[in-house]
This record gives C-alpha cells, structure tokens and sequence, in this order.
C-alpha cells in the first residue's frame, strides 16, 4: 500500500502578510520539482531558498515565495516535507494548494500532519495532543501548557513515574526469582515507601487535570443575579462587544447567551442568564431553566447585585443553594452609580457574616465606565486557575480526560498495592497492581517488556549463585 | 501457519536411491576423503524423525517424538554421556523447577530422571507464597545420566546410534537424512539438531589460548556447524563458565556452614513414583576481601577480561571475574559447595565460575573459609560456541527457511538443562507430528513456561545466553509447579504423548483435585475442631460453623498449618494443598490474571499470514517493517511483543492487513469468474 503526498496550507486561512503551505510525502521531490521548477534537484536539505512558483499545467507563475525542504526522517512528519511561504492572499494560497495538487499531492485531512508525525513515530501520543492543544489555543497558559507538553515535558514525566514502577516491581521481585543469592530480599516496608512516592507524585500530576482540562475547555462562568442587576451589561463589557440586549426592563434576557473569552490570560465560556424569580411568565420561567442548568455545571458564578440595591432574602438563598457546590464571587455592579467616596458595602449592603463567609471573591465593577474589570478578570483568574499558576509555567498538566484517567488508574493501583502489601498479599500477587499501574502509563506513551524489569534488576543486585 | 503437511514435502512417499545423489540432491559438509556417497544405514531404514545430540534437549526430543510413535533415531558421539549434566548437576529452581515439572506433565524424561538421582532437596521460595514456590534438587552426576538411559529403552520406538553427525543430506531445501563422521548415512523425514555448546566450541582457561572442545575433554562439532551455515543461517556466539571442582577430602567442613535438605517426599514427576536415591547435605561459604583483591589483581590474565572471549555472556550466571568488576562494593559472595555424586567425594565449587589460570584459582581459593587446604579436582574453565539466532524459528522451533529442520536447546541460544529439556520437547513433538502429517502443537504464553520460552526466542531474540525467571512471564500466578499436571497433562494426552501407566495417574491426580476442592468449598469447619488451630495461627475464632474456603481466605491461616493434624482428605504439603492455597486465597489475583490472559488472546486472535509483504506496509517505519519481516508474527499480540514495534505500528499494521486482505479477496474473486467465464 503506497502512501500518498499530502498539501495543505499550514497557517489561518484568511488574509495575512504570509501564508505557509506544508507538503509532505514520498513524493515531496517531485511536486517541488513541478512547482517549483527552478529549484535545484535534489532540493537542498533545510536551507530556505527563494524562487519562483507556478501552476504544473501551465506554467503560469502564482508567487515568488520561499522553499524549505526536509529530507525524512528528520523532518516533522517524518517524511519528505517541504514548506512554501507565499504571500498571504486568500486566492494566492488556494492557487498555490490547487498547483500542489494539480503536481500530484492530495489535500490533507485535518490533523493528518500530526497524524502521520505520531505514526512514524516522531511525537508519542501525548506530545500528539500537544499539538493539537497548540493549535487550539486561544490563552497563554494552554499555550503555555502545550509547548511544554510537546517538548516532552508531561511525556517525560509519564515516562519517568513508569520507570519509578519498574523500580519498585524490581526491587520486590528479585527476591522472588534469586532467593539464594548474596543479596536479602528489600524489607517489605522500604517498597511501601517507594511506592507511596511514586503514589503522592502520581497524585500530584492528577492534581493538575481539573484546571488542565479546562485550559482546553474554558472554565464556564455563569452571571446569575436577580433580574435588571446588570448581568448582560457586564457580560457585554467583558466580552467587549455588545452582544446581550440591554433595557431598562426586568426579565429582558430569556435564553441563555454563550462565549468564549479570555479573562486573566486564561480561558472561559462565559454565559448570560435570564434573572432569577419567581412569578413570572412562561418563557422567562423557562428562562430561568435554563439558567439553572448552566450554574449546576458552571466552574465558578458571578453574582450580581448592583451597590445601590439592598441585599436580601434572594441572595442570601441563592448563596445557601450554590455556594458550597461552586465558588460564587458576588458582583457588585453599577458601580458608578453609587455615590462618590461610598465604598463597597457601606450601608450593610454585603449581607450576613455567613454570607461573606460563603462567598469566594468580590469585586466592584461598572459596566458603564468599565471600574473594576481588570480586578474581577484577575479574580476570576486566579480563582478557577490559581493551583496552576502557583505550580510554575514548566510543570507538566493533565489537559485531556484520556491523560487523567490514565494517571488515575495508575495512582488507584498504586495505592491498592500499597493496601495489598500492607495486608500481608505476597509479592507475587500484589505485583499484579503495579502491573496495571505500568500498563496504564504505558497505554498513555508506549509497550512494555520484561525485559526492562530484569535490567533493572540486574543493574542493582549482584546475581549469579 | 507453521507445520505444513509432510506429505507436501518433495521426496515424501518415495524411496530415495542411496549411492549415488541425483543432481537435486547435494551431501552438505560430509568428511571429504569418505566420498560422497557414504555407507547406508546397516539396515537401510528410514526414520520419521532423526535426533542429533544427547543432552538434555535431545533426549526430550527423540523421547517425545518415540512417544507419538513416529520412527525415531538418536544419534550422539558417546551413548555412555547422554543425558550427561554438563555444568552443575542440579536440576530446577525458581522458575526453572516449574519447567521441569512442565516437561514431566508432557511425559518428558526430566522429572523422573532428577528423582531417581536427587541427593539433596530444596524448596525455594518456601517462604513466599505457594506460586513461586521452585523446587530444586542436586543430583548425583552418575546416576543422572543412567536413569535418562533407563526411560529411554522403554521406547519401543526409538533407536540409539553412537556416531558424530557431519552433515544434512539435502533435499529440495528439505533435510532428508544425515551423514556421519563414520560415513554412514541415515535417512530420515524430518531432522532435530540440539548440538548444545559443541558448534566450534572453544574452551578456554587463563591467558592460553583456547583449545577446540565441545566440553572439557570432548571433540566439538566443527563440520556440522559449518554445514548449518552454509545452509544461509545466521549464526553469533555466546560464552559461558564453569567452576573448579574440589576434592571433599581436603575441605575443612568445620569452617564452613551446613545447608540440610528439605525432609518432604515431593517428586518432579506426577506420574512415576521412582524410588528416591539416600539424601545428603550441601555446604555454605563465603568469598572476602582478600579473594576480591585477587581477582582484581589478576584481571586481565581472565580469558574473558583478557579479551580471548569475544561472545558475550549471561548476567545472571556470572563468573567471579564479573562479579568483582560489577560489585566491587560487595564484601562477600555467597559459595555454595554441592557434592557431586553420592559415591565421590569431588564438590562443584558454586559461584566461583572462572576462566582465570589455574594459578590463580588455586591461590584465591585458599582465601575462602574451608577451602584452604582445598585441592582442584577439575579447573574452572569458559567456552564458546556457536547458536543459531532464534528469530530463524516458528514456534514448533522448525527453521522458517528450511522445512523439516527443527533446533532445540542451547544451540538456539539458551543456557541451562530444563530450557533445553523444554525446547527439546517442544521440538520432538512438533517433529514427530510433521513426520506423521499431524497438526503442530503450540504452548501459549498464559499456558505454560514453555509458551513463554518458546514465543520469548523466536520474537524477542536473545542477546544473552536466555535464562527463564519468573518475571518473564506475564502470569506468574497461572503458571505454577503445583499445577503444570492439570495444565499440561490433558493437552499431552491428547496429542499422545502420555503412555497409559501416565494417563492412569493423571486421572487419579485431576480427580484428587477437584475432589479436594469440592470437599473445601461444601465441608463446614467446626468451632470446636478448628478454634484451638486458630488461635496458634492468631486468626480469630469462629462462632458458627462455616465452610473450610472461608477459613483459607483469611491470610493469616495457611493449608499446612490448618490441616496439620490430618482430617482432611489431602495431604497438606504436597502439590493439592499448594494449589488451594494459592487459588483460594488469592482468587482474586488469580482471576485478574485469567481476564488479562483472555486479553491477550482477543489480540492473538488477529492471525498475521506468514505472506504478509510487511515490506511493502509504507504506513508502517522502515525499522519496525524489518523487525516484522524478520519475525513474522503469527498474530498481533505476537506482533507486539516484538521489541521496537510501537502501538502506532500496530494501528497501522491493522490497517494495512485490512487492506491486504480485501485486495487478496477481490483478486480471488476475478480468478474465480475468469474460470467460470
Ligand atoms: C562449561 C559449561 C558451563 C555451563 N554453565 C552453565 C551454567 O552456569 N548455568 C546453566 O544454567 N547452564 C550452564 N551450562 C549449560 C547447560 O549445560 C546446557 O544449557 C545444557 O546442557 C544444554 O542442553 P543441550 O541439550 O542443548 O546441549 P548439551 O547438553 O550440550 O548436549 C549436546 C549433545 O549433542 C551432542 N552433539 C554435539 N554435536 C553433535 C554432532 N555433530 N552429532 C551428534 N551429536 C552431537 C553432544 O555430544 C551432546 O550429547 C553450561 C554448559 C557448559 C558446557
Ligand atoms: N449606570 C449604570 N447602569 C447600568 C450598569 N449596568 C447596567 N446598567 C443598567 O441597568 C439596567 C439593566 O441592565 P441589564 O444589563 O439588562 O440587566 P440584566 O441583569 O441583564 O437584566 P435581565 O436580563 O432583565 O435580568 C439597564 O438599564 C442598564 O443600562 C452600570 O454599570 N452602570
Ligand atoms: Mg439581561
């Protein structure tokens, strides 16, 4: 089965100074030839070279851009790949991917580059979702996050806990394939030990998944507040776009309004919700619904109650029904409104002592002349992202629930055989844990082999009765 | 698929004519000055299946093969050495004692051998749980060898021949008889090489350079191995090394610390009671300093630090030399000093395996507690030899590239007595089976050490002399050597490889079991009875009645302790209350390794044909497409195991198969309609 040649332009589509189209294939060579016919053959390895390209049927040129050719394996695919850099028309680039073409190469699926890369065994499957994360990202800490992951940092780090499990599964089983030898066996307790580190780290990395995985996600942050608060007009201010209708009138907002958003340098889905009470009519009842869906899935809630309204039995409920399950951070909005030199929460306005006690932030903010933003930006920021910001920027991060279970199954088995040998399990049945615990890293990266753990042990005991 | 039918096989069914050799025909490697047409057998038979070695692999061979009733010939250059312990006449331990006992359960000879000549008994891992339990036996290096002899001549079908093999006679790329040193030729269907660590074996001590042996004081096996080269194998070396042995009469045994045999009845075989020889005792000691300093001083007089040796060695069996080097931290090895017969007093000198000159293994044996006065009976020495890289095999141990041909033992590589038994049996059957037209017969990894052996060295290869251990194989708790008779038994039943005195015994045996089972999980354990066992055992006493199962769950209770005083319908120390244990109280474990087992074998259930063009699967790295050319695979689980191929070739293997099969069926298909058009 012959593998084909693949063209596909690398950077956004849409207009921009430059555009990169990526080819890649056992045929490279020769659509390079055809599209770019003054190249020299071979093209040079590497070094970029400016020259003319053009259309293979007829010759016509389409741009003068630069070539790049990687001779495979050592290129990203693993493959001949070749880049051409053109201008960054959108008809140039489709011109330049039909030339491509029409020189024999098909247009690539999306994520086939990487596919391919992962298949020839250039990135393992972890640094593969890097990739993918990398592309995607739309805030500094998941980009952040991807380069790291991509370098190898999480891959190291799976890879370095597995080798820990070899260890431990060495250490226990010498003794049970040399029992005659000069060394004794490791005390049972010394392989709890270890195995309990390799536990606390495996516990530490899966510590990284909830904020990690909504580095991918976006951290859902839900406005709720009773009706006329100023939820859409905030909603609209940290968007920057007037996308929620605004008036005056109680009940304006029905269905639910949802956008992506950067607060902070991190990312969320923020969402608009019809005002919460009782007695109105259907739709907006509906309305309400709905909102409440949304807060029993959101990351964290903003409630809303404006510095010139009193607080009162509504707030202190809806604290009471949210406030244990989701940070609620209470919004005073309409800041401008309050009166100059008034600070927040004078006039008793912040509620009960119990009720500051149960909210997890608070912030004073207007819609209308954008007080206070930054603040609940930041706040919002570090509220849902502050465990990763404190971790440091080259800590690895579970960003995928595949990576999370993995730890997980693996931490789980550790600590069953941790309880195994505690309770008095030989060694010889509860290695099975640390088998699975093995396997479920190498699922995450690659195989094992038996092999491995002989070396292991060898390399430290002194065998040979 | 491996095995194909003999009947395929160009030559089969006809008489071929001796004396002269048709041109097809060619006498590969035979001792030029007899000619090539050589003497036919005295009595002109042709055998099913030809041996050639009587180690410990080729007497399970030509045994297995005899047993299925193929016409079976075993030819060795010295019928008084068959069987002969090569290095330290002791048989089993851990892992190694499991394969032993799966050999016997085949109906090998191994099992009864080592009990009819074991002086010196121990379980080990006696202290760890039942399922590593290894049973290991010293033997009397005399009676060893006789009693491999004896089982041997109860085959009807199986004849001995004393002559040095010189080469394959040759047939359509087919082995089809075999040429001796003396110029005989003996025709055969199919052909067994276990030629142990004869091929241009080279034996070497100190500095000297080495002398050609295939053991000390015997002729090696040069012609052969050329001829099996010429053949286009591929061929390595490996080295290996003995101990000095002493004279038990100049040992200070009161410096030196006694090591009993264990007192039990246990027997490797489960099918032949023989009768066991007086027992004895072993000794310990222990290597200082002062040896340490020695060896380092001497280093480079070793043939193997010395740079004589060129193959590369084990690491778990090391010399001294190796030992020091590794360790140098180490204040002490461990000696064990093991009689070598009940009727000398010569002692195998355990854990000082050297190639240093005879000098300095004198002077570093004086510094060994006991060993002062201590006279060298037979100086330690290396050898080296040729083996054949197992990837050349199936798993019937046939050569992939010459049908008819099978290897086993330590010529594929392996080092120790029951690798080679275990391979030896694995190709005689599979020999045998060729030779009658049957199906092949293969051990599966979850099934048997044997399975493990076996796939090991035909898919991963072997870079060292290949040993087994325990944590090769994926399912300790399954392949116990309380239980090889219940895995193996039937399977070699079936095949006919047990005689009915076997079969009789394995029935009582199966039946005991499930008897023994049954009574434990309906029988209800009194208060009255066991409360007092208990409380010795410091497991909580029982208020009702409850079933005997429930007691063993509890980790503290063990079966021996429980059922010491008898009233059960099991002896508590033999191979049924080991298997309880394990399988009660750690059903748990036991049944996570069953549904691992069964994973395994969804996957093995992707069969690979052995047409594949792997080289033409682009999809897949050019690295991992050799790898699979070279192993060919019989399914993906085997696929794998094969080390350098990533689960990303596998995804892509999976495809291409897909595509391949599709393709195949569709050119099929327009045969098929060009036929009936
Ligand atoms: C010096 C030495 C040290 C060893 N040390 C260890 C050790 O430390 N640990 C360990 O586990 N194992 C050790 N072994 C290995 C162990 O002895 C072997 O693994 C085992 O005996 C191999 O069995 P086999 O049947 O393959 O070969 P062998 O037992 O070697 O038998 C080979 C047989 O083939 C016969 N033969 C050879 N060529 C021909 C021919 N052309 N025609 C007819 N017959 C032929 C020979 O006469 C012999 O009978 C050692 C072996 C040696 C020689
Ligand atoms: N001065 C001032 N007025 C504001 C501010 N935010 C909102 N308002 C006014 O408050 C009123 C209600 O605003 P909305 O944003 O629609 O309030 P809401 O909470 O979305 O209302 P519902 O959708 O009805 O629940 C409008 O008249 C806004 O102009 C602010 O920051 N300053
Ligand atoms: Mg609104």
């Amino acid at each position: 089965m012959e593998v084909d040649t693949i063209v596909a332009r690398s950077t956004a589509p849409g207009r921009g100074a430059l555009a990169v189209l990526r080819v890649s294939g056992p045929a490279t060579r020769q659509v390079l030839e055809k599209v770019a016919p003054e190249l020299e053959v071979p093209p040079p390895d590497r070094r970029p070279t400016l020259t003319q390209l053009v259309d293979p049927t007829d010759g016509d040129a389409v741009d003068r851009g630069l070539v790049t050719f990687f001779a495979g394996p050592a290129s990203y695919t693993g493959e001949d790949l070749a880049e051409l850099s053109v201008h960054g028309g959108v008809l140039v680039t489709a011109l330049m991917e039909e030339a491509c073409r029409k020189a024999g190469a098909r247009q690539a699926e999306p994520g086939e580059f990487t596919r391919r890369a992962y298949l020839n065994g250039k990135l393992d499957l972890v640094q593969a979702e890097a990739v993918a994360d990398m592309v995607d990202a739309e805030s500094p800490a998941l980009h952040r996050a991807a380069v790291h992951q991509m370098d190898g940092g999480l891959s190291g780090r799976l890879a370095g806990l597995r080798e820990a499990l070899l260890e431990v599964e060495a250490l226990l089983v010498h003794h049970i394939d040399f029992p005659e030898e000069d060394d004794p066996p490791v005390p049972a307790s010394t392989i709890v030990d270890r195995a309990q580190e390799v536990e606390d780290r495996l516990g530490r990395l899966l510590a990284t998944a909830p904020e990690g995985e909504l580095l991918r996600e976006g951290a859902l942050a839900v406005l709720a507040g009773r009706p006329n608060t100023g939820k859409s007009s905030l909603y609209n201010a940290l968007l920057g776009q007037q996308r929620a209708i605004v008036t005056p009138t109680p009940g304006t907002t029905r269905d639910a309004l949802e956008a992506r958003v950067q607060l902070g340098g991190f990312p969320f889905r923020l969402v608009d919700t019809a005002g919460l009470r009782d007695g109105a009519d259907e739709v907006e009842r509906m309305g309400i619904e709905v909102a409440r869906r949304y807060l029993s899935g959101a990351d964290v809630i903003l409630l809303c109650v404006p510095v010139d309204q009193p607080w009162g039995a509504p707030e202190e409920a809806f604290l009471a029904e949210w406030a244990g399950r989701v940070p609620v951070v209470l919004v005073r909005s309409c800041s401008d409104r309050a009166g100059k030199g008034r600070g927040v929460g004078a006039g008793g306005h912040e509620g009960t002592a119990e009720a500051r006690e149960r909210i997890a932030g608070a912030a004073t903010v207007s819609a209308r002349s954008g007080e206070g933003l930054d603040e609940l930006r930041s706040l919002l920021g570090e509220l849902v992202f502050g465990g990763l910001v404190r971790m440091g920027t080259d800590a690895p991060v579970l960003t995928r629930r595949r990576q999370r279970e993995g730890v997980e199954r693996a931490r789980d088995e550790v600590a069953a055989f941790g309880r195994a040998l505690e309770g008095g399990v030989p060694a010889e049945a509860a290695v099975s844990h640390l088998r699975s615990a093995e396997s479920a890293l190498e699922e995450l990266l690659g195989v094992i082999s038996p092999e491995e753990i002989l070396d292991q042990v060898f390399a430290r005991f002194c065998i040979g009765k | 698929m491996p095995g194909g039918r003999v009947a395929d096989a160009p030559g089969a069914g006809r008489t071929p004519k001796r004396g002269v050799m048709p041109g097809r025909e060619q006498v590969m490697k035979e001792d030029a000055t007899r000619g090539a047409g050589g003497r036919a057998d005295a009595r002109g038979e042709r055998y099913d299946v030809i041996v050639i070695g009587g180690g410990h692999a080729g007497t399970e061979a030509a045994a297995a093969a005899a047993r299925l009733c193929a016409r079976t010939l075993l030819i060795t250059p010295d019928l008084d050495r068959i069987g002969q312990m090569s290095c330290n006449p002791a048989i089993g331990g851990v892992a190694k004692g499991v394969v032993a006992r799966e050999v016997d359960a085949l109906g090998g000879v191994m099992g009864r051998a080592t009990d009819a000549s074991r002086i010196h008994f121990r379980m080990l891992n006696r202290s760890k749980g039942p399922a590593v339990w290894g049973p290991r036996a010293q033997c009397d290096r005399g009676l060893y060898p006789r009693a491999v002899r004896r089982v041997l001549d109860e085959l009807p079908d199986l004849v001995l021949m004393q002559e040095m093999v010189s080469g394959l006679i040759m047939e359509g790329g087919r082995p089809r008889g075999v040429v001796t040193r003396g110029g005989q030729v003996v025709e055969g269907k199919v052909v067994v090489v276990t030629a142990g660590t004869f091929l241009r074996g080279k034996i070497h001590v100190g500095g000297e350079a080495g002398v050609d042996a295939g053991r000390a004081g015997e002729a090696p096996s040069l012609e052969l191995a050329e001829a099996l080269e010429a053949e286009g194998l591929e061929l390595a070396r490996f080295k290996t090394g003995t101990p000095p042995r002493v004279d038990g009469r100049t040992v200070d045994f009161s410096r030196v610390e006694v090591q009993e045999s264990h007192p039990e009845d246990f027997r490797f075989s489960g099918y032949v009671r023989e009768e066991l020889p007086e027992q004895t005792v072993c000794w310990i000691t222990w290597t200082g300093q002062e040896l340490r300093d020695l060896i380092q001083d001497n280093l480079e007089r070793s043939a193997l630090y010395g740079g004589a040796l060129s193959g590369r060695g084990p690491r778990y069996c090391p010399s001294i030399e190796d030992k020091i080097v590794r360790f140098p931290d180490n204040p002490r090895h461990q000696v064990f000093l093991e009689p070598e017969g009940l009727h000398t007093r010569e002692l195998y000198v355990n854990g000082l395996s050297t190639s240093l000159p005879l000098e300095v293994q004198e002077a570093f044996l004086r510094t060994v507690p006991g060993l002062e006065e201590a006279r060298i009976t037979r100086m330690g020495y290396a050898i080296e030899y040729d083996y054949f890289p197992p990837h050349q095999l199936r798993h019937t141990l046939e050569v992939r590239a010459i049908p008819g041909l099978f290897f086993a033992g330590q010529i594929n590589g392996t080092t120790g007595y029951e690798e080679a038994a275990g391979q030896g049996i694995v190709a005689g059957t599979n020999a045998g089976l060729k030779a009658l037209g049957r199906e092949p017969f293969i051990l599966e990894r979850d099934q048997a050490y044997l399975g493990v052996l076996v796939d090991d060295l035909v898919t991963r290869g072997v870079d060292e002399p290949y040993r087994l251990f325990t944590s090769r194989a994926e399912f300790r708790l399954l392949l116990r050597q309380d239980n090889a008779h219940e895995r193996l038994g039937p399977l070699a039943e079936e095949i006919g490889l047990l005689t009915p005195e076997h079969r009789e015994a394995l029935h009582q045996r199966l039946k005991r079991r499930r008897r023994v089972l049954g009574w434990l999980r309906q029988e209800l354990a009194r208060p009255e009875e066991v409360n007092p066992r208990l409380e010795r055992m410091d497991s909580s006493g029982l208020a009702e009645p409850v079933r005997w199962v429930e007691l063993l769950r509890r980790p503290e209770v063990s079966v021996a302790e429980l059922f010491a005083e008898g009233q059960t319908p099991f002896d508590p120390e033999g191979d049924t209350a080991a298997a309880v244990e394990v399988e009660i109280k750690y059903e748990g474990y036991v049944q996570r390794e069953r549904e691992r087992a069964e994973r395994l074998r969804e996957k093995a259930g992707f069969k690979l044909s052995e047409e594949l063009p792997y080289m033409a699967f682009e999809t897949i790295s050019y690295e991992s497409r050799e790898k699979l050319l070279r192993v060919r695979p019989a399914n993906l689980a085997q696929a794998g195991r094969i080390p350098g191929v990533s689960p990303a070739d596998l995804q892509n293997l999976i495809l291409e198969v897909r595509r391949w099969r599709k393709q195949r069926a569709s050119e099929g298909r327009d045969e098929a309609t060009t036929v009936v058009g």
